[in-house]
C-alpha cells in the first residue's frame, strides 16, 4: 500500500486476509459487483453521443415494424423506450398499440373530411392547403404552423395534439418539422423533444450540475451514486437526490421534506457552543472531530452527549444510540399529559437524529477547513525546505478524501436509522446501530489523528483509513438500499 | 399574426353564434364587452330540470391573443351555488378551457359546455369544496340552496321566505347580503353556525 493514489475502493487487504483463510472464492474476488457494494457502471455521454443511442433504437424500431422513424419515435417516447415490449404488443394487436400510443384515433373509422372550410379559422382554402393527420381530422396548414408554433412557445414538443375538439392522436415529428418555417422554433422543438425522450428512457439521466450538459447513462437502475466526470456534481441515479446510502430513495426524501418542515424546531439545537461539561467554560467547535478537549481544563469529552471521551473508547456506541425513555408510561397518570409528553417524546428521537445528521454534515464542511489549514502550513515547511516534500505529505490529502466519503455515508445513516427506529417489526435495527456505531467511533478516530497529524505517525493515520473504510463497506454490504427496502420503506 | 388571427376567429365566430337556432331559443348568447374583441360578454340560461332553470347567468369571456390555439379565460359575473364554479370569485373548473380545449372548439362550444356542467356537476373534481362537500352529503339543501341562488342571482323564480327573512337577520346585525347569504349556505342554512364563522 505504497501507492499515493490509493484506490479505498478496492478491498485489497480484505481479499487477502479472506484468501488467507480460504473462505472466498477467486470469482467474488475480480467481480467487484460483489465485493464493493457501491460498485457502479455508467458512462458519461454528450448530447450528440445520446442523440445517436436514441437513434440507433429509432431506427431498429422503425425497420422491423416497417413504420417511419418518425412515428418509430412516437412509439419508443410512449413506451419508455421498450422496444421488444414495442414489438411484441404491435405483432399481438398492431391496432390496439397504435391507438393506445395515440398514433391512431381510438374511434375506429377515419373522419372524412368534406368541406374546404378549415375549423380552426373558420375559412375555406383550395384543397391542397389542406393537411390531415392520421386521425382523418384535416385543417389548413396555416393553422397547424400556428398551432405548433404557440405549443413549442410553451414547451411542449413530443405532446403536441390534434386541432380537433376530443381527439388526442399526437402529432408526429416530421409533420410537425414539415410546418414549421422559423430556425429557431424548431430548434427549440428538436431540444424540447430531446429532453422528453431523455426524459422517458429508463437508462438516461441529465446530469443535475448547474449549466451542465452531460447526460449519464448506466443499465442498473437502482440508488447507486453516479458522477458526472465533466462537472463533478455526483446524485443517486434513480431518484436525483444527492447519494444518500444507506438510506432508500422513498426514505431520503420523506427525510428531507421532514427536515425542511422541522427546520424552526431544529434550529435552536444547530448552535455551534457547548459548555464544558467540567469547568462549565464555553466551548466553540472549530473542528469536524467530535472528541472534543477542553481548552481550559484540559477534560476530553463528546461533543454530541457532553460526556467522558473515555467512556467512548469502546462504547461510542452509546453516543449514536437513541435510548427510549421506559419510563414515559409511569411519568403521568393523565392521559392528556401523556399525549403531550409522547408528542415531546416523538420531537426529542427526531432532534436526537437530526441533530447528528446535522452535526455530521457540519463536520464535513470544518475538516474541509481543517484540510485548508494544514496545506497552508505543510507548505510553510516545505518552502522552509525542513526535510520533506509535498509527496511526502500527499498522504494526509488521500486520508482527508476518505473522511469525508465515510462521514458522508455516516450521515446518510441516520434518516435510516430514525425510519427504522420507528418501525417495531424491523429485526436488523441492532445490527445496523452496531455497526453504525462502529463506524462513528473509527470516523471521529481519524478526524481526531488527521487533526494532529504533524505529530502523528504516518502509518498510524494509514492504518486507521484502512479500518474506517472497511466499517464503512461492511455497513454498506449490509445495508445497501434495495429497490423495494426491506427495513426502512 | 396571432392576433389578427384572434380577432377575426372572433368576427368569424360571431356570425356562426349568431346564427344558430339557440339564440332564438334565448339559450345562449354573446356580445361584445370591448372594441376590440378581446373581451366578450356570455350569457346561457339554465338547463330544464336543474335547479338553474329559469335563471339567466352571464359570463365574462377574455379571449387570449393565441386564440382559438390556446383556451379563451372565462369566469361567471352571476353568483351560483355549484361544485365546479367558485361561489365566490365564480371561477370554473371545466377541463375543455384547460388541458382538454382543441382550436377547433369556439365560444359557442364553451357557452353549451358550461351549460351542460350546470345540468352535470361533477362533484369529485370540484372548483368549490364546501359546495361539492353539501352536493354529496345533503343533496336536498345543496338543491335548495341552488334555487335560491337562482332566485337570487340569476332572475329564478324559486322564492325561500325562509332563506331571506335568514339572511336579513344578519344583515341587521350589520353582514352585508352576499357574506350573510353565502354564510348561511355553506352552514345549510344553520343561523348559529353561520354567525360564529362571520364573528
Ligand atoms: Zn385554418
Ligand atoms: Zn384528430
Ligand atoms: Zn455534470
Ligand atoms: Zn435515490
Ligand atoms: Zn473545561
Ligand atoms: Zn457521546
Amino acid at each position: 500500500m505504497e501507492s499515493d493514489d490509493m484506490d479505498y475502493s478496492d478491498d485489497d487487504d480484505l481479499d487477502d486476509a479472506m484468501d488467507y483463510y480460504g473462505n472466498e472464492d477467486d470469482i467474488d474476488n475480480v467481480d467487484p459487483k460483489k465485493t464493493d457494494p457501491e460498485f457502479f457502471m455508467y458512462e458519461c455521454l454528450t448530447v450528440d453521443e445520446v442523440e445517436k443511442v436514441l437513434n440507433e433504437s429509432v431506427e431498429k424500431l422503425s425497420n422491423s415494424l416497417k413504420i417511419t422513424p418518425s412515428l418509430a419515435k412516437v412509439l419508443l417516447n410512449e413506451h419508455r423506450w421498450n422496444s421488444n415490449d414495442i414489438i411484441d404488443r404491435y405483432r399481438d394487436n398492431a391496432s390496439n398499440l397504435l391507438v393506445s400510443s395515440r398514433i391512431k384515433s381510438g374511434n375506429g373509422k377515419k373522419v372524412a373530411h368534406v368541406t374546404l372550410l378549415c375549423p380552426v379559422c373558420i375559412q375555406s382554402h383550395t384543397f391542397d392547403k389542406f393537411q390531415n393527420l392520421s386521425c382523418g381530422h384535416s385543417f389548413c396548414k396555416n393553422c397547424w404552423s400556428m398551432h405548433f408554433e404557440i405549443q413549442v412557445s410553451q414547451g411542449i414538443s413530443t405532446q403536441i395534439r390534434c386541432m380537433a375538439a376530443g381527439c388526442d392522436v399526437l402529432v408526429p415529428e416530421d409533420l410537425v418539422l414539415s410546418l414549421i418555417s422559423r430556425p429557431q422554433v424548431r430548434d427549440k422543438y428538436n431540444q424540447f423533444s430531446f429532453q422528453d425522450y431523455v426524459k422517458s428512457h429508463p437508462e438516461l439521466r441529465f446530469c443535475p450540475g448547474t449549466n451542465c450538459q452531460v447526460i449519464i447513462r448506466s443499465q442498473d437502475l437502482s440508488s447507486k451514486k453516479a458522477s458526472c466526470k465533466t462537472c463533478q456534481t455526483s446524485f443517486c441515479f434513480q431518484c436525483g437526490n444527492d447519494y444518500h446510502a444507506p438510506t432508500n430513495c422513498v426514505t431520503i426524501k420523506k427525510w428531507l421534506t421532514k427536515c425542511a418542515d422541522d427546520s424552526e424546531t431544529a434550529n435552536y439545537i444547530s448552535a455551534n457552543t457547548k459548555d464544558c461539561p467540567k469547568c462549565n467554560i464555553c466551548i466553540e467547535k472549530n473542528g469536524g472531530c467530535n472528541h472534543m478537549q477542553c481548552m481550559n481544563c484540559k477534560h476530553d469529552f463528546c461533543w454530541m452527549c457532553l460526556h467522558d471521551w473515555k467512556s467512548h473508547g469502546s462504547e461510542y456506541y452509546e453516543c449514536s444510540r437513541y435510548k427510549e425513555n421506559p419510563n414515559i408510561a409511569n411519568e403521568s397518570a393523565h392521559a392528556q399529559n401523556l399525549i403531550h409528553l409522547q408528542a415531546r417524546e416523538a420531537l426529542k428521537k427526531y432532534l436526537h437524529y437530526y441533530e447528528r445528521w446535522e452535526n455530521h454534515s457540519k463536520s464535513l464542511q470544518l475538516e474541509q477547513q481543517t484540510l485548508e489549514r494544514l496545506k497552508n502550513r505543510i507548505n510553510e515547511k516545505v518552502m522552509k525546505g525542513l526535510n520533506s516534500t509535498w509527496i511526502d505529505w500527499q498522504y494526509l490529502f488521500t486520508a482527508a478524501t476518505l473522511l469525508a466519503k465515510c462521514r458522508y455515508t455516516l450521515q446518510y445513516t441516520y434518516p435510516f436509522a430514525y425510519y427504522a427506529s420507528m418501525d417495531p417489526t424491523s429485526s436488523r435495527k441492532d445490527l445496523f446501530e452496531y455497526q453504525q456505531a462502529q463506524l462513528e467511533a473509527e470516523i471521529e478516530n481519524l478526524s481526531w489523528k488527521i487533526e494532529r497529524a504533524e505529530t502523528t505517525d504516518r502509518g498510524e493515520i494509514e492504518n486507521q483509513m484502512d479500518i474506517c473504510e472497511k466499517r464503512r463497506l461492511t455497513l454498506l454490504k449490509d445495508f445497501f438500499p434495495t429497490t423495494t427496502s426491506d427495513m426502512n420503506s | 399574426m396571432a392576433v389578427n388571427m384572434a380577432v377575426s376567429r372572433i368576427k368569424r365566430e360571431f356570425k356562426e353564434v349568431l346564427k344558430s337556432d339557440e339564440i332564438a331559443q334565448c339559450s345562449i348568447k354573446l356580445e361584445l364587452a370591448n372594441d376590440n374583441f378581446t373581451e366578450l360578454r356570455g350569457e346561457i340560461a339554465g338547463p330544464p330540470d336543474t335547479p338553474y332553470e329559469k335563471g339567466t347567468f352571464l359570463l365574462e369571456i377574455h379571449v387570449p391573443e393565441t386564440y382559438p390555439f390556446n383556451p379563451p379565460k372565462v369566469k361567471f359575473i352571476t353568483k351560483i351555488w355549484h361544485p365546479n364554479i367558485s361561489s365566490v370569485t365564480g371561477a370554473i373548473c371545466l377541463d375543455i378551457l384547460k388541458d382538454n380545449w382543441a382550436a377547433a372548439m369556439t365560444l359557442r362550444t364553451v357557452l353549451l359546455s358550461l351549460q351542460a356542467l350546470l345540468a352535470a356537476a361533477e362533484p369529485d373534481d370540484p372548483q368549490d369544496a364546501v359546495v361539492a362537500s353539501q352536493f354529496k352529503d345533503n343533496y336536498e339543501m345543496f338543491c335548495k340552496t341552488a334555487k335560491h341562488w337562482t332566485n337570487v342571482y340569476a332572475k329564478g323564480p324559486h322564492k325561500f321566505p325562509d332563506f331571506d327573512a335568514k339572511v336579513q337577520r344578519l344583515r341587521d346585525m350589520g353582514v352585508n347580503d352576499f357574506d350573510a347569504r353565502a354564510a348561511l349556505s355553506r352552514h345549510n342554512w344553520d343561523i348559529n353556525l353561520a354567525t360564529n364563522d362571520i364573528f
